[in-house]
């Protein structure tokens, strides 16, 4: 099944004064997508959101909504709604108020087309009995609906029987879920997210995480999230766009960022992993460390030198005749599930996870099979 | 230093409060209840008359006044007020406190200089009226002594004290609100009404409070602005006290600081910040 494009950014630049924040970049973002834009701090990422959103202006490039150029059309024109990173919940009104804000402020127009004309004059008679309409009636059901309305996406974000709590009385968590609730009500094709959950702790995040993504699955919206947080990213994502300096450096499934990094940037920035200096031996074979070691699938010239990345995971902690690296364990940390040890071999320190216990200071071997060896060409910059 | 020191150190400061602030209210709620000649304490003795006086159509229509100038001089310094600290709210100016502190410059010069200086260019033939003759133009309006001179002189004055709580509560709003409501669909009109403007509303009651108070109680600027032809209750009292009738102006000056210390109520019930401005 083709999937259909919902916006897309077309050689997209932002500057502030000189200095270039997002640099040439074009993406395209399907419907009902769950896309995150990763990156560190000042990488562009809210920016690009925030273009998006129509709250800054592109210097040039093309922002386009379901085929239509959006440039210069105002965050309102927009079929867009924001759950920002300070949840910016209106202090002067209740929490159902606050969720009702944006349809209270639409203009009736918008709202007959909203809720259906035909549905909300057809709902009247029916309570009345009566074949006349009156517009007080209608405005009075359309208020009814926007409540109701409000009530559900409140529901949604399990905040039941908070409707007439003041903002300053909810915690991070239940402001963060306001804010969600606010934007929600509204039905836009696409939400935006920046950041947020990075106010909020461990636990309430991961629980979050899970949250965010199933009301995607179930409302079928487009959710665009920013975040810094790798972790987050991966849960929740059907794509990532890792950024860096307001490029784009690999676009693409969690899996296939995680298993596949195109640089040392991305791998670094994606989980831990070892990231070794080797040469290219000739095609499957790979020498880092001093050793051979049999790799498939990538094609280098010959004796080209590479960035080998291996996941901690992929290692195999093996008995010493048989191991290809042998080192010695300089730190073990217990992480619940598996222990992180640090490996000195041959003066360089390497990450490993294993589910055995290894003392600090044993001698221990490793091997890591061909399909984990993953190869990266050395960019230039990083020689 | 422990905390028991420093209470030491303030230790001045309650004792001249209860000297010459608290003492001297407790003696004009005295004086309100008898009658003397000032405050000699012969033929002193207990009598209503003062209050007799506040039946006075004179007192009453002063009473009227007072509340009528001080309520017109609110509306259009919170009006003026209001534009002035939006306009420097929305500016891009990089130091806003320098703009907001030329716009109190003038209230550092002597509050009867600077309505002397006012009434002068308020009547024909001053200054500004000969500078412009010299160019060719001839303007002279004279309207020292009428209500629109004691209006301007008031709005001219307490200005200030408008702009700044509500500037305050402005600066207090977080861009994201703004950014949040046009998220939501709002038009840049609906976003003032709906969203900055109820979250100004503190620092409006504040601005109206500290306008009205000294507009109402006030005496230099209609006496002098209004030649003696509009009297406030301030006025009254100025006289009470000079004609050596305490009893009546210290009535009087006690029901101005009921209205005050309601206004207090007020603010500290809407505005924190506020009350650090009275």
């Amino acid at each position: 099944m083709e999937k259909k494009v919902i916006i897309e950014l077309s050689h997209v630049t932002k500057k502030f004064d000189d200095d270039i924040i997002v640099n040439d970049l074009s993406l395209q973002i399907f419907e009902n997508e769950f896309i995150t834009l990763l990156g560190p701090s000042g990488c562009g990422k809210t920016t690009t959101l925030r273009m998006i959103g129509g709250f800054e202006k592109a210097n040039s490039g093309d922002i386009i909504i379901n085929g239509k150029i959006f440039n210069e059309l105002p965050p309102y024109a927009r079929p867009i709604n924001t759950v920002f990173q300070s949840y910016a919940l209106f202090p002067h009104l209740n929490v159902v108020d606050n969720v009702a804000f944006g349809l209270n402020n639409r203009p009736m127009s918008y709202l007959l087309h909203f809720f259906g004309e035909e549905k909300i004059i057809n709902e009247i008679k029916l309570e009345t009995k009566s074949e006349t309409v009156s517009k007080k009636q209608i405005k009075q059901k359309v208020n009814e609906k926007i409540y109701l309305a409000s009530k559900e996406a409140l529901q949604m974000v399990s905040l039941k029987g908070f409707e007439t709590r003041k903002i300053t009385q909810l915690s991070g968590g239940q402001q963060q879920r306001v804010a969600l609730a606010r934007a929600i009500v509204n039905k836009p094709q696409i939400l935006l997210l920046d950041e947020p959950l990075a106010a909020l702790d461990l636990k309430l995040r991961q629980n979050m995480q899970y949250e965010l993504k199933e009301m995607q699955r179930k409302l079928g919206i487009t959710f665009i999230f920013v975040t810094h947080d790798q972790e987050e990213a991966m849960t929740m994502s059907d794509r990532i766009v890792v950024m860096k300096n307001g490029l784009i450096e690999q676009m693409g499934t969690p899996k296939h960022i995680y298993n596949e990094p195109v640089n040392r940037y991305v791998a670094n920035f994606i989980g831990e992993s070892n990231i070794i200096r080797g040469t290219y031996v000739k095609k499957d074979l790979v020498n880092f460390m001093g050793v051979d070691f049999e790799c498939t699938g990538y094609k280098f010239a010959n004796k080209e030198v590479v960035d080998v990345v291996i996941r901690p995971e992929d290692f195999d902690v093996v008995s010493l005749e048989v191991a290809k690296l042998k080192g010695i364990v300089t730190s073990s940390i217990f992480k619940g599930v598996h222990n992180e040890l640090t490996v000195l071999v041959d003066g360089v320190e390497l990450m490993v996870n294993t589910y055995e216990t290894y003392q600090v200071g044993e001698p221990i071997g490793l091997k890591v099979d061909p399909y984990e060896i993953h190869l990266m060409k050395v960019t230039a910059n990083e020689q | 230093m422990n905390n028991k020191s420093f209470r030491n150190l303030a230790k001045p400061y309650v004792y001249w409060l209860y000297l010459l602030a608290l003492l001297p209210v407790f003696v004009m709620v005295f004086l309100a209840f008898v009658k003397s000649e000032g405050i000699a304490f012969d033929e002193m003795g207990f009598s209503l008359e003062s209050f007799a006086l506040l039946t006075e159509p004179s007192t009453i229509v002063a009473f009227r006044n007072s509340f009528f100038y001080a309520f017109v001089s609110t509306v259009f310094s919170l009006v003026i007020g209001y534009f002035v600290a939006y306009r420097i709210f929305k500016s891009k100016f990089n130091n806003k406190f320098l703009v907001l502190t030329m716009l109190i410059l003038p209230m550092w010069s002597n509050l009867l200089l600077r309505t002397e200086a006012l009434g002068n260019i308020m009547e024909h033939n001053n200054i500004l009226t000969d500078l412009l003759s010299r160019t060719g133009i001839t303007l002279s309006i004279g309207i020292k002594g009428t209500p629109l001179a004691v209006l301007i002189g008031l709005v001219f004055t307490y200005l200030p004290f408008a702009i700044l709580p509500i500037y305050t509560a402005l600066e207090k709003i977080s861009y994201s609100l703004e950014e949040a409501a046009l998220d939501l669909g709002l038009t840049e009109t609906k976003k003032f009404w709906k969203v900055i403007f109820p979250l100004s509303l503190k620092g409006v009651v504040s601005a109206a409070i500290l306008v009205f108070l000294p507009s109402l109680s006030g005496f230099a600027i209609p006496q002098i602005l209004g030649k003696g032809n509009i009297v406030l209750i301030g006025n009254v009292i100025e006289e009470s006290f000079r004609n050596m009738n305490y009893n009546f102006g210290s009535l009087l000056s006690i029901i101005i600081l009921v209205f005050i210390l309601g206004s207090i109520l007020i603010i500290s019930k809407t505005d924190k910040e506020g009350e650090t401005l009275l």
